[in-house]
C-alpha cells in the first residue's frame, strides 16, 4: 500500500526547558511495496518517524496515510492491524513468558485482536495452526520450526530477532517497520536475519521501512535510500542512483557527524528518544 | 491432625478464588492489584446480607461475583482512563469500598449462625462421606479453574496473557491494552469477591474488615504452590494457585493448633511471604525491584 506522509509535525520538550521541533512540515511519498531504507544520525530523527508511523508517538499535526487509510486518526493499537513491526531490542519484540507458537498466533491474529467475543471461540494455537507454523518455519529454513513449545525466553537474542521477523510478516501487514533491527546482533546473526529480511520482504511484497545505522546495509537492501538529518530529508536515491555512492561518500554528503558502528564501534550511542 | 487437613482443606478451597484471582492480575496481567482487599470485604458482605434476608446462596454467590468484578473494573478504568498509577488505582478503590461495603452491610458485621449453610439445602449426594461442604467446595472450584484454565486457552486468554508480558509488543499486535486490563481486573475481583461469600459463609460471619491483608494472603497462596509444582504451563498454574490455597491454610491451621494466637496471624502470614520474596528465587512482577526488566 501506498504510505503518504503530508505535512508532519512533530516536537518534544528539552531537558533544560524550552522545546525542539524535530519535524516540521515533513513530506514522504512510498509507493506501494517499495524497500525503503532511512539513515541518518542519532537524533535525526528516523525512529521517532517510525513511532509517529506506528502511533507510539503521536504527531503534532500533519497526515499519514496508508492505501488512503488516516493512519494518524488511530491509535498505536488499532494501526497495528495494518502495520508489522520489529524493533530494535530483541526483548521488546517478543512475549518472553509465551511459546514460539503462541507468539505466532498473537501476530496473526492481528487483524482482529482476541479480545472479542470470536477471539472465545475455541483452543489456540490449535493442531492446524501449529501445522502452518511447522510448515512456515521449516519452509524458511529455520531451527525453530522444531521448538514451537518452547518459550520465547529461552532463545537467544538472534532467534528472538528472527522469531520477531517472521510475526511482523504475519497476519497480512500492509507495512513492515523494521526499526535497527539488526543492531543488538552479532555479525553472524545479522547476516542470517537480513538475509531473512529480504527474502520475507520480497515474498509479501509490503511497503517496507527499514531505519539503519549501518552504511553498508544501507548501500545494499532496499529499493530507495533516504537520508534524515534534524527532521529533514537530505537525500533521497533509488536503488540506480544509489549505485556510485559509497559510506564514505555518504559521510560526506551527510556532514562530519554521521557515524556507521560498524567501522567506528565505540562510537555505538544509545537511541534517540 | 486429619480432621485439621480436612478443615484446612475446605478452608483452602473456599480461598481458593482469592489465588485465582491474585494469579490473573499479578501473574497473568503484571498488575498488582490491591483492590482485592476491598472486593474480598465487599463479596462476603454481599453475601452475608443477602443470605441473611433470605436469598438463596446460589444468588448471593453470583451477586458477591458482580460486586466483585464491578470493584475491579473501577480500578481498571481508574488506572486505564484517567492514567493514575496500578497501586495507586487499587488503593483508591479499596478505601472507597470500604465506606461502600459498611453502608451495604449496615453494620460492621453480619453473623450467619442462624441462618442454615446454603449447603444444607443441597440434595444429598450419596457421596459415600460426610464432608459435603468440601465436596461441594471442591466442584465449584473445579468448575472455576476449568473455565478459567479454558478462557485462558483461546485467543482471549492469549491477549491477556501477552499483555502481561509485553504490553509494548501487545499493542503492536493489535491488542488494547484498556480493554485487557479492565476485563482482566474485573474477572479476577470477581473471583475474589465470590471466594470472599465463600469465607463469610464458611466461617459463619462476614465482617468489614475481612478483607485486610487478602493481597498479601493471595500472593503467599500463588507462590507457594508455584515453589510446590513449579508450573510451566498456564492450566499447571492454577492448580498450583488451588493448591497454594489449600496448603497455606493448612500451615496456618498447624500453626494455630501449636499455639498460635489468631491476633498474630497477619503477622506470621507477612513474614512467610517476606522469606519467601527475599529468597529472591521467585520473581514478582510490579513488586520486587528487577520486577519489569526482563519484560
Amino acid at each position: 500500500m501506498t504510505l503518504e506522509i503530508a505535512n508532519l509535525s512533530w516536537g518534544h520538550p528539552l531537558p533544560g526547558g524550552g522545546w525542539r521541533q524535530l519535524f516540521d512540515d515533513f513530506n514522504l511519498s512510498c509507493q506501494s511495496g517499495q524497500f525503503v531504507v532511512v539513515i541518518g544520525n542519532n537524533g535525526s530523527g528516523k525512529s521517532t518517524l517510525l513511532n509517529l508511523i506506528a502511533g507510539t508517538l503521536r504527531q503534532g499535526g500533519g497526515r499519514i496515510t496508508l492505501g488512503g487509510r488516516p493512519l494518524h486518526r488511530y491509535r498505536d493499537h488499532r494501526r497495528a492491524r495494518w502495520l508489522g513491526r520489529v524493533m530494535q531490542n530483541p526483548l521488546e519484540g517478543t512475549c518472553p513468558g509465551l511459546s514460539i507458537a503462541e507468539n505466532l498466533r498473537l501476530a496473526e491474529r492481528r487483524r482482529h485482536s482476541g479480545l472479542s467475543a470470536q477471539g472465545l471461540l475455541g483452543l489456540r494455537p490449535s493442531q492446524a495452526d501449529r501445522r502452518r507454523y511447522q510448515d512456515l518455519l521449516a519452509r524458511l529454513g529455520l531451527p525453530l520450526a522444531g521448538r514451537l513449545d518452547t518459550l520465547v525466553v529461552e532463545l537467544s537474542g538472534g532467534q528472538r530477532q528472527t522469531l520477531s521477523l517472521v510475526m511482523a510478516t504475519l497476519g497480512d501487514p500492509e507495512l513492515l517497520l523494521l526499526d535497527e533491527h539488526t543492531a543488538a546482533l552479532d555479525p553472524k546473526a545479522e547476516a542470517t536475519v537480513m538475509g531473512l529480511t529480504e527474502q520475507l520482504v520480497r515474498q509479501l511484497g509490503a511497503t517496507t521501512f527499514m531505519v539503519t545505522h549501518s552504511l553498508e546495509q544501507a548501500l545494499q537492501y532496499g529499493d530507495r535510500l533516504v537520508m534524515l538529518r534534524d527532521g529533514q530529508l537530505i537525500g533521497d536515491w533509488s536503488a540506480e542512483a544509489r549505485e556510485g555512492l559509497t559510506p564514505a561518500s555518504l559521510r560526506g554528503l551527510y556532514g562530519s557527524a554521521i557515524v556507521d558502528p560498524t567501522e567506528q564501534p565505540t562510537a555505538h550511542a544509545p537511541a534517540a528518544p | 491432625m486429619l480432621t485439621l487437613w480436612l478443615g484446612a482443606y475446605d478452608q483452602g478451597l473456599a480461598y481458593a478464588g482469592l489465588a485465582l484471582g491474585t494469579y490473573l492480575t499479578l501473574r497473568v496481567l503484571n498488575f498488582p492489584d490491591l483492590t482485592v482487599d476491598g472486593s474480598f470485604a465487599l463479596g462476603g458482605g454481599t453475601a452475608a446480607l443477602l443470605i441473611s434476608k433470605g436469598v438463596s446462596v446460589p444468588v448471593a454467590l453470583l451477586m458477591a461475583f458482580g460486586f466483585g468484578c464491578l470493584a475491579g473494573l473501577a480500578t481498571g478504568l481508574i488506572h486505564t482512563r484517567l492514567g493514575v498509577n496500578d497501586l495507586f488505582a487499587g488503593i483508591l478503590t479499596t478505601t472507597g469500598l470500604y465506606s461502600i461495603t459498611l453502608r451495604l452491610m449496615g453494620r460492621s458485621n453480619i453473623p450467619l449462625t442462624d441462618t442454615p449453610r446454603g449447603i444444607d439445602r443441597l440434595p444429598d449426594l450419596n457421596a459415600g462421606f460426610d464432608d459435603e461442604w468440601g465436596l461441594a467446595l471442591s466442584l465449584v472450584v473445579l468448575g472455576l479453574g476449568l473455565i478459567l484454565g479454558l478462557l485462558l486457552s483461546t485467543d482471549f486468554g492469549l491477549a491477556l496473557r501477552a499483555l502481561g508480558n509485553n504490553p509494548t509488543m501487545a499493542r503492536a499486535n493489535g491488542i488494547n491494552q484498556r480493554r485487557g486490563l479492565n476485563i482482566g481486573i474485573a474477572a479476577a475481583n470477581g473471583l475474589v469477591g465470590l471466594s470472599g461469600a465463600l469465607v463469610a459463609l464458611f466461617q459463619g460471619f462476614a465482617d468489614v474488615t475481612m478483607g485486610i491483608g487478602s493481597l498479601i494472603l493471595g500472593l503467599g497462596m500463588v507462590i507457594i504452590g508455584e515453589s510446590i509444582l513449579r508450573p510451566r504451563t498456564v492450566p499447571m498454574a492454577l492448580l498450583a494457585a488451588v493448591l497454594g490455597a489449600v496448603v497455606f491454610r493448612g500451615l496456618i491451621a498447624v500453626a494455630l493448633a501449636l499455639g498460635l494466637e489468631p491476633v498474630d496471624l497477619k503477622l506470621v502470614t507477612a513474614l512467610l511471604l517476606l522469606v519467601a520474596l527475599a529468597a529472591g528465587r521467585l520473581r514478582i512482577p510490579g513488586l520486587s525491584s528487577q520486577a519489569r526488566s526482563e519484560s
